[in-house]
Protein backbone atom coordinates (compact mmCIF):
# COMPACT_ATOMS: atom_id res chain seq x y z
CA UNK A 1 0.00 0.00 0.00
CA UNK A 2 1.27 2.75 -1.09
CA UNK A 3 1.19 5.77 2.23
CA UNK A 4 1.66 8.72 1.03
CA UNK A 5 -1.57 8.57 -1.45
CA UNK A 6 -3.34 6.28 0.80
CA UNK A 7 -3.20 8.82 3.60
CA UNK A 8 -4.83 11.40 1.36
CA UNK A 9 -7.67 9.57 -0.01
CA UNK A 10 -9.84 10.59 3.13
CA UNK A 11 -8.89 14.75 2.33
CA UNK A 12 -9.72 13.87 -1.11
CA UNK A 13 -13.01 12.54 -0.51
CA UNK A 14 -14.09 15.67 1.65
CA UNK A 15 -12.26 17.87 -1.17
CA UNK A 16 -10.07 19.05 0.85
CA UNK A 17 -6.69 18.43 -1.00
CA UNK A 18 -4.90 21.52 -2.93
CA UNK A 19 -5.59 21.50 -6.71
CA UNK A 20 -2.03 20.22 -7.41
CA UNK A 21 -2.57 17.34 -5.08
CA UNK A 22 -5.39 16.19 -6.18
CA UNK A 23 -4.44 16.25 -9.77
CA UNK A 24 -1.09 14.26 -8.87
CA UNK A 25 -3.19 11.99 -6.56
CA UNK A 26 -5.71 11.84 -9.53
CA UNK A 27 -2.90 10.36 -11.90
CA UNK A 28 -1.71 7.94 -9.35
CA UNK A 29 -5.33 6.33 -8.90
CA UNK A 30 -5.54 5.78 -13.09
CA UNK A 31 -2.53 3.71 -12.35
CA UNK A 32 -3.14 2.24 -9.05
CA UNK A 33 -5.97 -0.43 -8.29
CA UNK A 34 -5.10 -0.92 -4.90
CA UNK A 35 -5.82 2.52 -4.14
CA UNK A 36 -8.80 2.77 -6.08
CA UNK A 37 -9.92 0.15 -4.22
CA UNK A 38 -9.25 1.54 -0.84
CA UNK A 39 -10.90 4.52 -2.20
CA UNK A 40 -14.24 2.87 -2.88
CA UNK A 41 -14.37 1.31 0.20
CA UNK A 42 -13.78 4.81 1.81
CA UNK A 43 -16.51 5.93 0.09
CA UNK A 44 -19.19 2.91 1.38
CA UNK A 45 -17.76 3.89 5.00
CA UNK A 46 -18.59 7.21 4.50
CA UNK A 47 -22.28 6.61 3.01
CA UNK A 48 -22.61 4.23 5.54
CA UNK A 49 -21.69 6.27 8.33
CA UNK A 50 -23.96 9.37 7.08
CA UNK A 51 -26.84 6.43 7.39
CA UNK A 52 -26.22 6.12 10.76
CA UNK A 53 -26.88 10.11 11.34
CA UNK A 54 -30.84 9.35 10.52
CA UNK A 55 -31.21 6.88 13.52
CA UNK A 56 -32.30 8.57 16.88
CA UNK A 57 -28.62 7.64 18.65
CA UNK A 58 -28.78 8.13 22.02
CA UNK A 59 -31.50 10.71 21.71
CA UNK A 60 -32.65 10.97 25.47
CA UNK A 61 -29.06 12.17 26.48
CA UNK A 62 -28.97 14.76 23.57
CA UNK A 63 -31.78 16.39 23.96
CA UNK A 64 -31.09 17.46 27.52
CA UNK A 65 -28.01 18.59 25.86
CA UNK A 66 -29.36 20.32 23.22
CA UNK A 67 -31.41 22.16 25.12
CA UNK A 68 -29.03 23.74 27.36
CA UNK A 69 -26.84 24.60 24.62
CA UNK A 70 -29.25 26.27 22.95
CA UNK A 71 -32.24 27.51 24.76
CA UNK A 72 -35.16 28.82 22.71
CA UNK A 73 -33.78 26.91 19.94
CA UNK A 74 -35.19 23.28 18.93
CA UNK A 75 -33.04 20.78 17.23
CA UNK A 76 -33.54 20.83 13.29
CA UNK A 77 -34.58 17.53 11.82
CA UNK A 78 -36.95 15.55 14.39
CA UNK A 79 -38.55 16.07 17.79
CA UNK A 80 -35.63 15.53 19.72
CA UNK A 81 -33.33 16.51 16.84
CA UNK A 82 -30.09 14.24 17.17
CA UNK A 83 -26.80 15.43 17.24
CA UNK A 84 -25.35 15.00 13.64
CA UNK A 85 -21.54 15.38 13.17
CA UNK A 86 -21.11 19.58 13.97
CA UNK A 87 -20.12 21.62 16.60
CA UNK A 88 -21.48 24.97 17.44
CA UNK A 89 -21.00 28.06 14.84
CA UNK A 90 -17.34 29.00 16.79
CA UNK A 91 -16.21 25.51 17.47
CA UNK A 92 -14.45 24.08 13.91
CA UNK A 93 -16.59 21.89 12.43
CA UNK A 94 -16.60 17.99 12.50
CA UNK A 95 -17.08 16.13 9.38
CA UNK A 96 -17.28 12.14 8.74
CA UNK A 97 -13.42 11.38 8.35
CA UNK A 98 -12.01 8.29 8.47
CA UNK A 99 -8.00 7.47 7.60
CA UNK A 100 -7.18 4.60 5.37
CA UNK A 101 -5.92 2.86 8.58
CA UNK A 102 -9.44 3.08 10.02
CA UNK A 103 -10.70 0.74 6.82
CA UNK A 104 -8.68 -2.16 8.07
CA UNK A 105 -11.76 -3.56 9.00
CA UNK A 106 -15.48 -1.40 7.83
CA UNK A 107 -17.19 -2.77 10.57
CA UNK A 108 -14.69 -1.31 13.57
CA UNK A 109 -14.79 1.78 11.99
CA UNK A 110 -18.47 1.90 12.52
CA UNK A 111 -18.03 1.24 15.88
CA UNK A 112 -15.16 4.07 16.20
CA UNK A 113 -17.92 5.89 14.48
CA UNK A 114 -20.60 4.84 17.06
CA UNK A 115 -17.72 6.03 19.95
CA UNK A 116 -17.23 8.66 18.36
CA UNK A 117 -20.33 10.04 18.36
CA UNK A 118 -20.94 9.69 22.13
CA UNK A 119 -17.85 11.88 22.44
CA UNK A 120 -18.86 14.20 20.00
CA UNK A 121 -21.83 14.80 21.47
CA UNK A 122 -20.21 14.97 25.09
CA UNK A 123 -17.70 17.26 23.78
CA UNK A 124 -20.29 19.83 23.19
CA UNK A 125 -19.76 23.09 25.32
CA UNK A 126 -21.51 23.93 28.25
CA UNK A 127 -23.15 27.08 29.18
CA UNK A 128 -21.33 29.22 31.50
CA UNK A 129 -21.58 28.93 35.37
CA UNK A 130 -23.45 25.66 35.30
CA UNK A 131 -22.38 22.31 36.62
CA UNK A 132 -23.74 20.51 33.79
CA UNK A 133 -25.82 17.42 34.37
CA UNK A 134 -27.55 15.23 31.87
CA UNK A 135 -30.23 12.56 32.04
CA UNK A 136 -28.68 9.64 32.03
CA UNK A 137 -29.12 7.49 28.45
CA UNK A 138 -28.17 4.73 30.33
CA UNK A 139 -30.10 1.86 27.72
CA UNK A 140 -28.12 4.01 24.29
CA UNK A 141 -25.10 4.53 26.61
CA UNK A 142 -25.11 0.41 27.51
CA UNK A 143 -25.48 0.14 23.92
CA UNK A 144 -22.57 2.12 23.07
CA UNK A 145 -19.87 0.71 25.50
CA UNK A 146 -21.18 -2.68 24.70
CA UNK A 147 -20.61 -2.13 20.81
CA UNK A 148 -17.00 -0.58 21.65
CA UNK A 149 -16.01 -3.36 23.92
CA UNK A 150 -16.86 -5.58 20.90
CA UNK A 151 -14.52 -3.29 18.92
CA UNK A 152 -11.80 -4.15 21.52
CA UNK A 153 -12.40 -7.68 21.87
CA UNK A 154 -11.72 -8.41 17.79
CA UNK A 155 -8.91 -5.93 17.61
CA UNK A 156 -7.52 -7.79 20.48
CA UNK A 157 -7.54 -10.49 18.73
CA UNK A 158 -6.49 -9.67 15.43
CA UNK A 159 -3.42 -8.28 17.62
CA UNK A 160 -2.74 -11.55 18.94
CA UNK A 161 -2.76 -13.24 15.84
CA UNK A 162 0.03 -10.67 14.51
CA UNK A 163 1.70 -9.86 17.17
CA UNK A 164 4.66 -12.13 16.19
CA UNK A 165 5.15 -9.78 13.56
CA UNK A 166 6.53 -7.59 16.03
CA UNK A 167 9.36 -7.34 17.75
CA UNK A 168 8.80 -8.80 21.67
CA UNK A 169 10.23 -5.47 23.22
CA UNK A 170 7.18 -3.68 21.07
CA UNK A 171 4.88 -5.96 22.04
CA UNK A 172 5.74 -5.78 25.83
CA UNK A 173 5.91 -1.66 25.83
CA UNK A 174 2.06 -2.35 23.52
CA UNK A 175 1.16 -4.67 26.72
CA UNK A 176 2.14 -2.64 29.13
CA UNK A 177 0.50 1.11 27.85
CA UNK A 178 -3.02 -1.00 27.17
CA UNK A 179 -3.09 -2.31 30.86
CA UNK A 180 -2.45 1.33 31.88
CA UNK A 181 -5.60 2.57 29.83
CA UNK A 182 -7.54 -0.74 31.07
CA UNK A 183 -6.84 0.13 34.44
CA UNK A 184 -8.23 4.32 33.28
CA UNK A 185 -11.49 2.47 32.27
CA UNK A 186 -11.76 0.28 35.16
CA UNK A 187 -11.03 3.78 37.21
CA UNK A 188 -13.74 5.57 35.07
CA UNK A 189 -16.33 2.41 35.48
CA UNK A 190 -16.43 2.32 38.87
CA UNK A 191 -16.55 6.32 39.32
CA UNK A 192 -19.23 6.03 36.83
CA UNK A 193 -21.24 3.61 38.36
CA UNK A 194 -21.71 5.41 41.40
CA UNK A 195 -22.31 8.92 39.66
CA UNK A 196 -24.21 7.80 36.26
CA UNK A 197 -25.36 11.08 35.31
CA UNK A 198 -22.13 12.54 35.07
CA UNK A 199 -21.11 14.44 31.99
CA UNK A 200 -17.50 14.38 32.84
CA UNK A 201 -17.21 10.61 33.48
CA UNK A 202 -19.22 9.56 30.61
CA UNK A 203 -16.92 11.42 28.46
CA UNK A 204 -13.66 10.79 30.23
CA UNK A 205 -14.63 6.96 29.43
CA UNK A 206 -16.18 7.53 26.04
CA UNK A 207 -12.48 9.00 25.53
CA UNK A 208 -10.73 6.35 27.00
CA UNK A 209 -11.94 3.49 25.57
CA UNK A 210 -11.45 5.25 22.19
CA UNK A 211 -8.06 5.86 22.66
CA UNK A 212 -7.56 1.77 23.59
CA UNK A 213 -9.10 1.66 19.92
CA UNK A 214 -6.82 3.81 18.58
CA UNK A 215 -3.91 2.57 19.92
CA UNK A 216 -4.99 -1.07 18.79
CA UNK A 217 -6.01 -0.28 15.40
CA UNK A 218 -2.61 1.36 15.38
CA UNK A 219 -0.56 -1.64 16.60
CA UNK A 220 -2.80 -3.76 14.16
CA UNK A 221 -1.69 -1.51 11.58
CA UNK A 222 1.89 -1.82 12.34
CA UNK A 223 2.08 -5.77 12.21
CA UNK A 224 0.21 -5.93 9.08
CA UNK A 225 3.20 -4.26 7.72
CA UNK A 226 5.70 -5.83 9.02
CA UNK B 1 -0.40 11.11 -14.90
CA UNK B 2 2.36 10.60 -13.24
CA UNK B 3 3.29 7.91 -14.83
CA UNK B 4 3.78 9.49 -18.23
CA UNK B 5 5.56 13.23 -15.96
CA UNK B 6 7.91 10.59 -14.85
CA UNK B 7 11.03 10.42 -15.93
CA UNK B 8 11.93 6.99 -13.66
CA UNK B 9 15.88 7.53 -13.09
CA UNK B 10 17.03 4.53 -10.89
CA UNK B 11 20.27 4.50 -9.18
CA UNK B 12 21.70 1.28 -7.49
CA UNK B 13 24.74 2.59 -5.66
CA UNK B 14 27.23 0.40 -4.87
CA UNK B 15 28.76 0.03 -1.33
CA UNK B 16 32.10 1.48 -0.75
CA UNK B 17 33.61 0.60 2.24
CA UNK B 18 29.71 0.31 3.62
CA UNK B 19 29.76 4.10 2.74
CA UNK B 20 27.76 5.57 0.27
CA UNK B 21 27.66 9.06 -1.47
CA UNK B 22 25.33 10.47 -4.08
CA UNK B 23 23.94 13.72 -4.97
CA UNK B 24 20.95 14.07 -7.30
CA UNK B 25 19.30 17.24 -9.05
CA UNK B 26 15.65 16.99 -8.36
CA UNK B 27 12.84 19.46 -9.89
CA UNK B 28 10.96 22.54 -7.98
CA UNK B 29 8.22 20.82 -5.90
CA UNK B 30 10.04 17.52 -5.20
CA UNK B 31 9.29 15.39 -2.41
CA UNK B 32 11.49 13.20 -0.82
CA UNK B 33 10.12 9.45 0.77
CA UNK B 34 12.87 7.36 2.95
CA UNK B 35 12.46 4.33 4.50
CA UNK B 36 15.12 2.68 6.68
CA UNK B 37 14.36 -0.29 8.68
CA UNK B 38 17.36 -0.20 11.17
CA UNK B 39 19.30 3.16 12.14
CA UNK B 40 18.94 6.63 12.09
CA UNK B 41 17.64 9.05 9.01
CA UNK B 42 18.68 12.52 9.90
CA UNK B 43 17.87 15.58 7.16
CA UNK B 44 18.95 19.12 7.05
CA UNK B 45 17.15 21.79 4.75
CA UNK B 46 19.98 24.00 2.14
CA UNK B 47 19.19 26.03 -0.18
CA UNK B 48 20.27 24.22 -3.74
CA UNK B 49 17.90 22.09 -6.00
CA UNK B 50 19.40 18.73 -5.26
CA UNK B 51 19.35 16.01 -3.00
CA UNK B 52 22.78 14.97 -0.88
CA UNK B 53 22.78 11.50 0.14
CA UNK B 54 25.14 10.40 2.84
CA UNK B 55 24.71 6.64 4.17
CA UNK B 56 26.87 4.65 6.25
CA UNK B 57 25.73 1.00 6.49
CA UNK B 58 27.34 -2.74 6.17
CA UNK B 59 29.51 -3.91 3.63
CA UNK B 60 26.50 -5.96 2.00
CA UNK B 61 23.97 -3.35 2.54
CA UNK B 62 22.95 -1.00 -0.57
CA UNK B 63 21.52 1.97 -0.95
CA UNK B 64 18.55 2.77 -3.92
CA UNK B 65 17.46 6.03 -4.90
CA UNK B 66 14.89 6.76 -7.56
CA UNK B 67 13.06 9.83 -8.70
CA UNK B 68 9.43 8.65 -9.98
CA UNK B 69 7.54 11.78 -10.98
CA UNK B 70 8.44 14.72 -8.41
CA UNK B 71 9.48 12.21 -5.90
CA UNK B 72 12.57 11.22 -4.93
CA UNK B 73 12.39 7.57 -2.97
CA UNK B 74 15.65 6.49 -1.12
CA UNK B 75 15.70 3.37 0.93
CA UNK B 76 18.11 0.67 2.29
CA UNK B 77 18.31 -3.18 0.78
CA UNK B 78 20.70 -5.80 1.46
CA UNK B 79 22.47 -8.14 -0.53
CA UNK B 80 21.55 -11.23 1.53
CA UNK B 81 17.99 -10.19 1.81
CA UNK B 82 17.72 -9.16 5.37
CA UNK B 83 16.89 -5.79 6.38
CA UNK B 84 20.13 -3.73 7.34
CA UNK B 85 20.88 -0.90 10.18
CA UNK B 86 21.70 1.95 7.72
CA UNK B 87 22.52 5.94 8.97
CA UNK B 88 21.20 8.47 6.43
CA UNK B 89 22.33 11.91 6.32
CA UNK B 90 20.41 13.75 3.84
CA UNK B 91 20.86 17.52 2.56
CA UNK B 92 17.12 18.34 0.65
CA UNK B 93 16.11 21.75 -0.67
CA UNK B 94 14.35 23.72 2.17
CA UNK B 95 11.07 23.42 0.87
CA UNK B 96 10.98 19.83 0.11
CA UNK B 97 8.16 17.53 1.06
CA UNK B 98 9.48 15.05 3.42
CA UNK B 99 7.81 11.13 4.20
CA UNK B 100 10.08 9.20 6.91
CA UNK B 101 9.62 5.83 7.97
CA UNK B 102 11.35 3.20 9.79
CA UNK B 103 11.18 0.37 12.30
CA UNK B 104 14.10 0.63 14.61
CA UNK B 105 14.75 4.49 13.45
CA UNK B 106 16.17 7.63 15.28
CA UNK B 107 14.57 10.63 13.13
CA UNK B 108 16.04 14.24 13.11
CA UNK B 109 14.68 16.82 10.71
CA UNK B 110 16.64 20.40 11.05
CA UNK B 111 15.87 23.87 8.88
CA UNK B 112 13.48 22.68 6.14
CA UNK B 113 10.41 24.14 5.41
CA UNK B 114 8.38 22.26 3.70
CA UNK B 115 5.12 19.37 4.75
CA UNK B 116 6.66 16.72 6.90
CA UNK B 117 5.39 12.96 7.82
CA UNK B 118 7.61 10.95 10.24
CA UNK B 119 7.06 7.68 11.52
CA UNK B 120 8.37 5.29 13.74
CA UNK B 121 8.18 2.36 15.91
CA UNK B 122 11.17 2.33 18.08
CA UNK B 123 12.86 5.09 18.20
CA UNK B 124 13.37 9.22 18.68
CA UNK B 125 11.49 11.85 16.46
CA UNK B 126 12.92 15.24 16.75
CA UNK B 127 12.01 17.97 13.77
CA UNK B 128 13.01 21.77 14.40
CA UNK B 129 11.39 23.53 11.07
CA UNK B 130 8.37 22.52 8.87
CA UNK B 131 5.15 23.81 7.86
CA UNK B 132 1.97 22.58 6.07
CA UNK B 133 0.84 18.77 7.13
CA UNK B 134 3.34 17.65 9.78
CA UNK B 135 2.29 14.33 11.14
CA UNK B 136 4.90 12.85 13.45
CA UNK B 137 4.85 9.40 15.08
CA UNK B 138 6.69 7.21 17.45
CA UNK B 139 5.31 4.13 19.20
CA UNK B 140 8.53 3.63 21.82
CA UNK B 141 10.28 6.73 21.53
CA UNK B 142 9.56 10.51 22.63
CA UNK B 143 8.93 13.19 19.68
CA UNK B 144 9.82 16.81 19.85
CA UNK B 145 9.03 19.40 17.30
CA UNK B 146 10.11 23.15 17.50
CA UNK B 147 9.76 26.34 15.28
CA UNK B 148 6.99 24.90 13.11
CA UNK B 149 3.51 26.13 11.52
CA UNK B 150 0.67 24.23 9.81
CA UNK B 151 -1.29 21.36 10.72
CA UNK B 152 0.29 19.54 12.97
CA UNK B 153 -0.33 15.97 14.25
CA UNK B 154 2.50 14.08 17.06
CA UNK B 155 2.19 11.41 19.19
CA UNK B 156 4.03 8.57 21.07
CA UNK B 157 2.72 5.97 23.09
CA UNK B 158 5.16 5.38 25.47
CA UNK B 159 7.32 8.32 25.76
CA UNK B 160 6.52 12.10 26.49
CA UNK B 161 5.81 14.42 23.12
CA UNK B 162 6.80 18.27 23.39
CA UNK B 163 5.97 20.88 20.77
CA UNK B 164 7.61 24.62 20.90
CA UNK B 165 7.07 27.76 19.62
CA UNK B 166 4.53 26.30 17.12
CA UNK B 167 1.74 27.57 15.34
CA UNK B 168 -1.31 26.31 13.66
CA UNK B 169 -3.69 23.43 14.59
CA UNK B 170 -2.61 21.09 16.66
CA UNK B 171 -3.15 18.06 18.18
CA UNK B 172 -0.59 16.24 20.56
CA UNK B 173 -1.25 13.03 22.09
CA UNK B 174 0.51 9.93 24.37
CA UNK B 175 -0.38 7.33 25.98
CA UNK B 176 2.37 6.97 29.01
CA UNK B 177 4.01 10.24 28.80
CA UNK B 178 4.36 14.03 29.63
CA UNK B 179 2.23 16.72 27.03
CA UNK B 180 4.41 20.10 26.98
CA UNK B 181 3.63 22.60 24.56
CA UNK B 182 5.16 26.09 25.20
CA UNK B 183 5.25 29.32 22.84
CA UNK B 184 2.69 27.79 21.16
CA UNK B 185 -0.08 30.19 18.81
CA UNK B 186 -2.83 28.59 18.19
CA UNK B 187 -6.78 28.52 17.53
CA UNK B 188 -6.98 25.02 18.11
CA UNK B 189 -5.25 22.83 20.27
CA UNK B 190 -5.95 19.00 21.74
CA UNK B 191 -2.91 17.76 24.28
CA UNK B 192 -4.38 14.48 25.84
CA UNK B 193 -2.30 11.35 28.05
CA UNK B 194 -3.40 8.98 29.63
CA UNK B 195 0.00 8.44 32.40
CA UNK B 196 1.51 11.94 32.68
CA UNK B 197 1.02 15.47 32.71
CA UNK B 198 -0.32 18.20 30.52
CA UNK B 199 1.58 21.59 30.14
CA UNK B 200 -0.14 24.13 27.65
CA UNK B 201 1.67 27.79 27.27
CA UNK B 202 0.44 29.77 24.74
CA UNK B 203 -2.28 31.93 23.00
CA UNK B 204 -6.20 31.71 23.53
CA UNK B 205 -7.22 33.22 20.87
CA UNK B 206 -10.97 34.69 20.20
CA UNK B 207 -12.96 31.60 19.05
CA UNK B 208 -10.59 29.07 19.60
CA UNK B 209 -10.92 25.75 20.72
CA UNK B 210 -8.39 24.09 23.22
CA UNK B 211 -8.74 20.68 25.14
CA UNK B 212 -6.72 19.32 28.31
CA UNK B 213 -7.00 16.03 28.88
CA UNK B 214 -5.38 13.22 31.57
CA UNK B 215 -6.12 10.20 33.46
CA UNK B 216 -3.55 9.89 35.77
CA UNK B 217 -1.31 13.95 35.26
CA UNK B 218 -1.57 16.99 36.24
CA UNK B 219 -3.12 19.85 33.38
CA UNK B 220 -1.43 23.04 33.84
CA UNK B 221 -2.80 25.49 31.39
CA UNK B 222 -1.52 29.44 31.18
CA UNK B 223 -4.54 31.76 30.82
CA UNK B 224 -3.17 35.22 29.60
CA UNK B 225 -4.85 38.22 31.78
CA UNK B 226 -7.35 40.04 29.29
CA UNK B 227 -8.50 36.39 27.56
CA UNK B 228 -11.79 36.31 26.56
CA UNK B 229 -12.53 32.39 27.41
CA UNK B 230 -15.38 30.17 28.54
CA UNK B 231 -12.87 27.33 30.48
CA UNK B 232 -14.67 24.17 31.11
CA UNK B 233 -12.35 22.37 34.15
CA UNK B 234 -13.19 18.87 35.50
CA UNK B 235 -11.44 16.77 37.77
CA UNK B 236 -12.75 13.45 39.52
CA UNK B 237 -10.09 13.11 42.34
CA UNK B 238 -7.89 16.02 42.35
CA UNK B 239 -8.11 19.68 43.31
CA UNK B 240 -8.23 22.82 41.08
CA UNK B 241 -6.20 25.69 41.65
CA UNK B 242 -5.54 29.12 39.76
CA UNK B 243 -3.16 31.78 40.41
CA UNK B 244 -6.21 34.49 39.69
CA UNK B 245 -9.56 34.45 41.57
CA UNK B 246 -11.49 31.76 40.18
CA UNK B 247 -16.05 31.86 40.13
CA UNK B 248 -16.32 29.37 43.02
CA UNK B 249 -14.12 27.99 45.73
CA UNK B 250 -12.54 24.55 46.48
CA UNK B 251 -13.08 22.12 43.30
CA UNK B 252 -16.98 21.43 42.72
CA UNK B 253 -18.90 18.57 43.93
CA UNK B 254 -19.90 17.76 40.37
CA UNK B 255 -16.14 17.57 39.20
CA UNK B 256 -16.94 19.87 36.36
CA UNK B 257 -17.71 23.60 36.00
CA UNK B 258 -17.99 25.63 33.63
CA UNK B 259 -17.45 29.55 33.78
CA UNK B 260 -16.23 32.99 31.68
CA UNK B 261 -13.63 35.16 31.21
CA UNK B 262 -14.20 38.27 29.40
CA UNK B 263 -16.56 37.23 26.29
CA UNK B 264 -15.87 33.98 26.68
CA UNK B 265 -15.18 33.32 23.07
CA UNK B 266 -12.60 31.06 22.89
CA UNK B 267 -13.49 27.25 24.92
CA UNK B 268 -11.63 25.68 27.07
CA UNK B 269 -11.44 22.00 28.60
CA UNK B 270 -8.96 21.42 31.44
CA UNK B 271 -9.86 17.95 32.66
CA UNK B 272 -7.98 15.09 34.95
CA UNK B 273 -9.34 12.17 36.46
CA UNK B 274 -6.67 11.52 39.37
CA UNK B 275 -4.71 14.94 39.11
CA UNK B 276 -4.71 18.14 39.47
CA UNK B 277 -6.02 21.34 37.48
CA UNK B 278 -3.49 24.34 37.41
CA UNK B 279 -5.06 27.73 35.74
CA UNK B 280 -1.71 29.63 35.54
CA UNK B 281 -0.45 32.81 34.01
CA UNK B 282 1.90 33.06 31.37
CA UNK B 283 5.22 33.59 33.35
CA UNK B 284 4.19 31.03 36.01
CA UNK B 285 4.42 28.30 33.57
CA UNK B 286 7.18 29.97 31.37
CA UNK B 287 9.66 29.28 34.27
CA UNK B 288 8.37 25.74 34.49
CA UNK B 289 9.35 24.76 31.52
CA UNK B 290 12.85 26.60 31.61
CA UNK B 291 13.76 25.29 34.86
CA UNK B 292 12.70 21.43 33.65
CA UNK B 293 14.66 21.75 30.16
CA UNK B 294 17.66 23.02 32.28
CA UNK B 295 16.92 19.65 34.57
CA UNK B 296 16.62 17.45 31.30
CA UNK B 297 19.81 18.98 30.00
CA UNK B 298 21.67 18.26 33.12
CA UNK B 299 20.49 14.71 33.03
CA UNK B 300 21.58 14.40 29.23
CA UNK B 301 24.99 15.25 30.07
CA UNK B 302 25.51 13.63 33.17
CA UNK B 303 24.45 10.45 31.03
Amino acid sequence: MNDQWTDRLSDYLDSELPAGERTALEAHLATCGECRGTLEELRKVVVRARSLEDRPPTADLWSGIYARLTPGRRPAGSPLGRPGVSRDATARSWRVSFNVSQLMAAGIALVLLSAGGMWVALRQPQPAGDAYTPRPGNAANAAVWHRTDVAIADLQEALARNESRLDTATVRVVRENLALIDRAIAQARTALNADPANAYLNLHLADTMRRKLELLRRINAIAAQS
Amino acid sequence: MLTTLAAAVLASLAPLQGVTDTTIAVPAGASLSVNNFGGAIVVHGWTQNRVKVHAEHGSRGRIEASLVGSTLSVKAGSRMGAPSVVDFDITVPQDMALTLGGTYTEIEVDGVRGAISAETVEGEINVRGGSGIITLHSIQGSVTLADATGRIEVNSVNEDVALSNVSGQIKAETTNGEVTLWGIKSASVEATTINGDVLYEGTITDGGTYTFNSHNGDVAVSVPEGANVTLSVATANGDIDASFPLPFRGTPERHRYTFKLGSGSARLEAESFQGDIELRRPAELQERVQRKDKHKNKNHEEN
